[in-house]
C-alpha cells in the first residue's frame, strides 16, 4: 500500500502547497461535500465524491498521559468509523429507510469547513488535504449537538474533479457529548 | 478527628483517616413506586432528584458493580479509571497480580489523583495539587517538600486512597462494592452465572476485551437502557427496523421455533431474554464468516454448556446484570450505563471476544460492534432518542402522575422448564423488567442484605440445584 493511503499514518510536514487554481478546486469540492451532507444527500455523496477504495476512519480519542506510548488514538482500537465503501454503503442504506427514527423528523445539519490546506504528495494524482470542521446538528425543538474536529483527507484527482480515498477524522471530545452520530464528517 | 476507643493506628491528636463506607437506609415510600400487582411503574423513579439520591445510597453504594475485564489490565501497574455510580474509581493491577480499586480522590484536598482514562506500568498516582503521591496499592508514599515529615500530627502509614470495600472477579469480569456487609460476588450473582457463562465460558481459553472503550452521553435515566437490555427485545422490531433493513435487507426474524424455544430468566433482578436461534444476533454484524464461526462454536460448546446455552451464544438475546451492566450475546457488546443525575448517563461500551478466536474473527467483532452498537452504529443510533424522551417528558407534572404499563406476559410464568431462576415463556415479555423493578424496590426498601437476598427476586429453590449441577 502507498504510505500516503495508510490510515494509521499521519501526514508529514504540509510544506508542498499546490498552486492557487488547484487549491480553489479542492476548496470548491469540500464545500460541495458539506452542502450535500447538510442536505442529507448521502447517496449522492457516496456516488459522486467517494472513491471505491475509500478508508474512512474516526477513532475514539482517549485521555492519556503525554508520556504514554499509546497516544491519544491508535489504529485498530475503538473507533466511531473504520469504514470501507461497503460499510459506508450500509450506513447510507439506513438513512434511506423511512423508519430511521433518529432521522425522522429530519435533523437540521450545518457542516462548516475551514483551515483548508492543500498539498502535493509523492504520488502524482493524490493530494493531501487538511481541514477543520464544525458540525452542528439540531433536532426537534432544542436538541443540539456541536462537534469540532480536524480532517486529514487524501483526494484522488479524477476526470472532472476529485474522489475521497482516505479520511482521518479527529474530534476534540473524549466522552462523545451526543447520543448518536447520525451524520458524516 | 480521632475520638474514643474505636480509633486504631492513629496516635492521640492525629486525624483518623479510616475509610468511611456509607450505611444504607430504608425508603418504603419509594419502594411503593413499583406496583407489582398492577405491573405499573411510577414515572417519578425516572426524574425525581430525591429518588436518584436514594439510588446512589441504596443501590450504587451497595451492589456489586462492574469495573473492568481482567484483560484490560494484564500487568502490574496497568490501570483504568471508571465509575461506581457517580464515584470516580481507579482499578489497578498489583505486583502480586491481584487487583485493587480506590476512589480517585486525594485524602488531602480531594482532587483527583488520576486524570487519564487508562495507562500501563504505572508506579503510582500523584496528585497535581500538593504532590501527595500514592503507590499502586493506594498507600501514601510521599508528599512534596519536607514539612509533613517534621509534623508529629502526620502519620503517613495510615493515609491511603479509599479502597472499595470488596473486590472480586467472575470469569474475567472484575466487580466491586462499597459495602463491607455485601454478600460475596458469587452470592450476589447467584445462579445467574449459569447464563453469564453463555458469553464468558463458551470455549476454552477465556475471554478478553478488544479495542478499548467508546464513551458517550445520553440524556436519559439509567434505568431505561438497563431495563431495555434486561428483557426488551420487543423494541427491536420497531426501533431497529431501519438498521435491520440496512444490514440484513429485512426485518429482525425470530424464526419458526420461537414459541417453543424463547424464554426470559431472572435472578435477583439480573435478567436475560433469549430466542435460542443460534445466530440471530451475530447475523446483524453483517459478516457471513462470523455467522459460520458462531455455528461452529454452538456445536463445539454443547459439551461445555449443554444444548440450551450453546444455542444462546449468538441468538437474538440481551442481558443486564443488576443494576447497570449489560451485554448482547452474539453481538458481543458489553456496556455500563453510569448514572450522571436522574436525567443523564455516561455510556461506556467494549467488545468481548474469546481469546482463542482467530485474529480476523476478532477484527470482525470489533468492526461489527462499531457498525451496530456504538454511537454511529445503525442500531444504537435509534435507541438514544427513545430513552431521552421517555425520561424528559416526565418533567410534565401531570405527565409524571400517569403510570407506565409493564404488563406484557403477566400469565407467562414457566414452572416446568429446568433452568435456574424465574423463567417466563417467550422473550417478547415484560417479565424480566417487572423483576428488575421489583429488585429496585427491594433495594429501596431494605437496609440489610438478609432481606435483600431473600425477597421475591431471589432464585426459586429448584434453580439453585440446577445451577449447582
Amino acid at each position: 500500500m502507498l504510505q500516503i493511503l495508510d490510515i494509521a499514518k499521519p501526514f508529514g510536514d504540509l510544506d508542498r502547497p499546490v498552486d492557487a487554481e488547484t487549491e480553489r478546486a479542492v476548496t470548491r469540492w469540500l464545500y460541495t461535500e458539506a452542502r450535500l451532507l447538510d442536505a442529507e444527500r448521502y447517496q449522492e455523496w457516496l456516488d459522486r465524491l467517494i472513491d471505491p477504495e475509500i478508508h474512512y476512519w474516526m477513532p475514539d480519542m482517549e485521555t492519556r498521559r503525554r508520556d504514554d506510548p499509546r497516544g491519544t488514538f491508535c489504529y485498530g482500537e475503538a473507533a466511531y468509523f473504520d469504514d470501507t465503501h461497503k460499510e459506508l454503503t450500509i450506513r447510507v442504506r439506513r438513512y434511506n429507510e423511512p423508519s430511521a427514527w433518529a432521522d425522522n423528523p429530519a435533523t437540521r445539519h450545518a457542516h462548516l469547513i475551514s483551515n483548508i490546506e492543500v498539498n502535493e504528495t509523492d504520488v502524482p494524482g493524490l493530494l493531501a488535504v487538511h481541514s477543520a470542521f464544525t458540525n452542528v446538528r439540531n433536532r426537534n425543538e432544542a436538541d443540539q449537538d456541536i462537534i469540532h474536529g480536524r480532517r486529514e483527507d487524501v483526494l484522488r484527482v479524477v476526470e472532472g474533479g476529485f474522489r475521497l480515498v482516505r479520511r482521518r477524522v479527529f474530534i476534540v471530545q473524549n466522552v462523545l457529548l451526543s447520543k448518536n452520530l447520525n451524520t458524516f464528517f | 478527628m480521632c475520638e474514643g476507643s474505636e480509633c486504631k493506628g492513629a496516635a492521640k491528636g492525629r486525624p483518623d483517616m479510616k475509610p468511611v463506607y456509607p450505611k444504607a437506609g430504608s425508603y418504603p415510600e419509594f419502594a411503593t413506586l413499583v406496583n407489582r400487582d398492577n405491573a405499573q411503574v411510577d414515572r417519578r423513579v425516572f426524574v425525581d432528584e430525591a429518588v436518584y439520591q436514594a439510588e446512589l445510597r441504596q443501590i450504587f453504594a451497595r451492589a456489586w458493580l462492574f469495573l473492568a475485564h481482567e484483560s484490560q489490565i494484564p500487568n502490574p501497574g496497568d490501570f483504568i479509571r471508571t465509575s461506581m455510580g457517580e464515584d470516580d474509581v481507579i482499578v489497578v493491577r498489583q505486583r502480586d497480580r491481584s487487583v485493587k480499586a480506590f476512589l480517585n480522590s486525594c485524602p488531602h484536598r480531594g482532587n483527583r489523583v488520576c486524570m487519564v482514562d487508562a495507562g500501563t506500568k504505572a508506579r503510582g498516582f500523584i496528585c497535581n495539587y500538593h504532590g501527595w503521591s500514592f503507590g499502586i496499592d493506594g498507600g501514601l508514599r510521599g508528599t512534596d517538600g519536607k514539612v509533613y515529615e517534621k509534623d508529629e500530627h502526620f502519620e503517613k502509614a495510615q493515609i491511603t486512597l479509599t479502597p472499595v470495600a470488596q473486590i472480586d472477579s467472575y470469569k474475567g469480569l472484575i466487580f466491586a462494592t462499597f459495602d463491607p456487609d455485601a454478600p460475596s460476588l458469587a452470592d450476589f450473582l447467584g445462579p445467574f452465572t449459569f447464563y453469564l457463562d453463555i458469553m464468558l465460558d463458551n470455549d476454552e481459553g477465556g475471554t478478553e476485551f478488544i479495542g478499548g472503550a467508546i464513551k458517550s452521553e445520553i440524556d436519559c435515566n439509567w434505568k431505561f437502557p438497563a431495563e431495555n437490555f434486561v428483557g426488551d427485545i420487543l423494541h427491536a422490531f420497531w426501533t431497529h427496523q431501519s438498521g435491520a433493513q440496512a444490514i440484513l435487507g429485512g426485518g429482525v426474524d425470530l424464526g419458526k421455533r420461537y414459541d417453543e424455544l424463547a424464554f426470559q430468566a431472572s435472578v435477583y433482578g439480573h435478567g436475560i431474554e433469549t430466542n435460542l436461534d443460534k445466530v440471530g444476533n451475530t447475523r446483524t454484524l453483517g459478516y457471513p464468516e462470523l455467522v459460520d464461526y458462531t455455528f461452529d462454536l454452538v456445536e463445539k460448546a454443547k459439551d461445555r454448556l449443554g444444548d440450551v446455552r450453546s444455542r444462546a451464544i449468538g441468538a437474538v438475546s440481551s442481558c443486564t446484570v443488576f443494576p447497570n451492566f449489560s451485554f448482547l450475546p452474539g453481538q458481543n457488546t458489553f456496556r455500563v450505563w453510569h448514572p450522571r443525575g436522574p436525567g443523564k448517563i455516561e455510556l461506556v461500551v467494549w467488545t468481548l471476544v474469546n481469546k482463542n478466536a482467530p485474529d480476523h474473527i476478532k477484527e470482525m467483532y470489533r468492526k461489527g460492534v462499531m457498525m451496530t452498537f456504538s454511537p454511529g452504529g445503525v442500531f444504537e443510533m435509534d435507541d438514544g432518542e427513545n430513552w431521552e424522551y421517555s425520561t424528559r417528558v416526565n418533567q410534565g407534572f401531570v405527565t409524571r402522575q400517569q403510570p407506565l404499563h409493564y404488563a406484557l406476559g403477566m400469565g407467562s410464568v414457566d414452572l416446568d422448564r429446568d433452568l435456574p431462576g424465574h423463567i417466563h415463556k417467550g422473550s417478547l415479555n415484560d417479565a424480566n423488567q417487572r423483576m428488575f423493578y421489583t429488585r429496585w424496590a427491594e433495594f429501596m426498601q431494605h437496609d440489610n442484605w438478609t432481606d435483600l437476598q431473600n425477597g421475591e427476586t431471589a432464585p426459586p429453590e429448584k434453580s439453585v440445584k440446577v445451577a449447582a449441577e
